[in-house]
């Protein structure tokens, strides 16, 4: 059965995605039907919402599943789901993915130089966010993203 | 999720119009065409953002490519119109200082 992510949030929305390039473009759709039933989430809201989401998502898809072809790091099918909810003063997103861990210190992130063409994604996900966190438990990884309202 | 426009101006100005979102799916496309544009010969490019809803590192990686290819070429790759989604990307990752967005693709390489 699937898990439900968020459960204390009055008002969210889960989906499980592709664990693949087309999951980014689910991940899209699924904040638009979000945005959809919660018309009073300012744009500018949206807009860091929908940056982070889509880096942790990418960076999921390339990294946590790059290595193994088939399955998740516990064995079971490749698995990533993604749940956003709110409530009178966030918006918080939650992606949890059965890949490799992530080998990866957020306190470390930072944005790379003008002239570079990839590595902006953890630090821009960082810079839009009131809060990012990252934990590998159970043989899962969960990204937690938090937006003030 | 996106189409992309090409077309050149009259002045030899290759000019990227990419309808949707510049994210991660679309950037390797992107790439493609920006570097078939350079070794076609085109090495004054503009990118059209007017209708770009959305961009992601990578779709910013692609751009930064861009730029360098063009460069190396003698040329030079410019942004223009863009959306204010963009903008503020840009703005967050500090590339609209070097990226300058000019206000209209016509002109864009007027300075």
């Amino acid at each position: 059965m699937t898990e439900v992510l968020l459960p204390d949030l009055p008002a969210r929305l889960q989906a499980e995605v592709p664990t693949t390039l087309e999951g980014v473009d689910a991940v899209h759709d699924l904040l638009a039907a979000f945005w959809e039933q919660q018309p009073d989430v300012p744009d500018l809201c949206r807009m860091r919402v929908e940056t982070a989401t889509v880096e942790i998502v990418a960076n999921v898809v390339e990294h946590a599943f790059a290595a193994d072809e088939t399955s998740g790091a516990d064995g079971e099918r490749r698995r990533l789901t993604i749940a956003v909810g709110r409530d009178d003063t966030v918006v918080t997103v939650a992606c949890r993915d059965n890949g490799q861990p992530a080998a990866i210190d957020l306190s470390d992130v930072a944005m790379p130089g003008d002239d570079a063409e990839s590595g902006r994604g953890l630090a821009m996900a960082l810079q839009v966010l009131d809060d990012l966190r990252y934990e590998h438990d159970n043989g899962r990884n969960l990204w937690s993203m938090t937006c003030a309202l | 999720m996106i189409e992309f426009d090409v077309r050149t101006l009259d002045t030899g100005v290759g000019v990227v119009t990419p309808r949707g979102r510049l994210n991660m799916v679309a950037a390797r496309q992107f790439k493609t065409i920006l570097g078939d544009l350079v070794t076609e010969g085109t090495h004054r490019i503009v990118v059209d953002l007017a209708e770009t809803d959305f961009i992601d590192s990578s779709g910013l990686g692609a751009l930064i490519g861009g730029v360098k290819q063009t460069r190396q070429q003698g040329g030079d790759l410019r942004i223009a119109r863009p959306t204010e989604s963009v903008m503020g990307v840009l703005e967050l990752t500090n590339l609209a200082r070097v990226l300058r967005p000019r206000d209209a693709v016509d002109t864009a390489f007027d300075d």
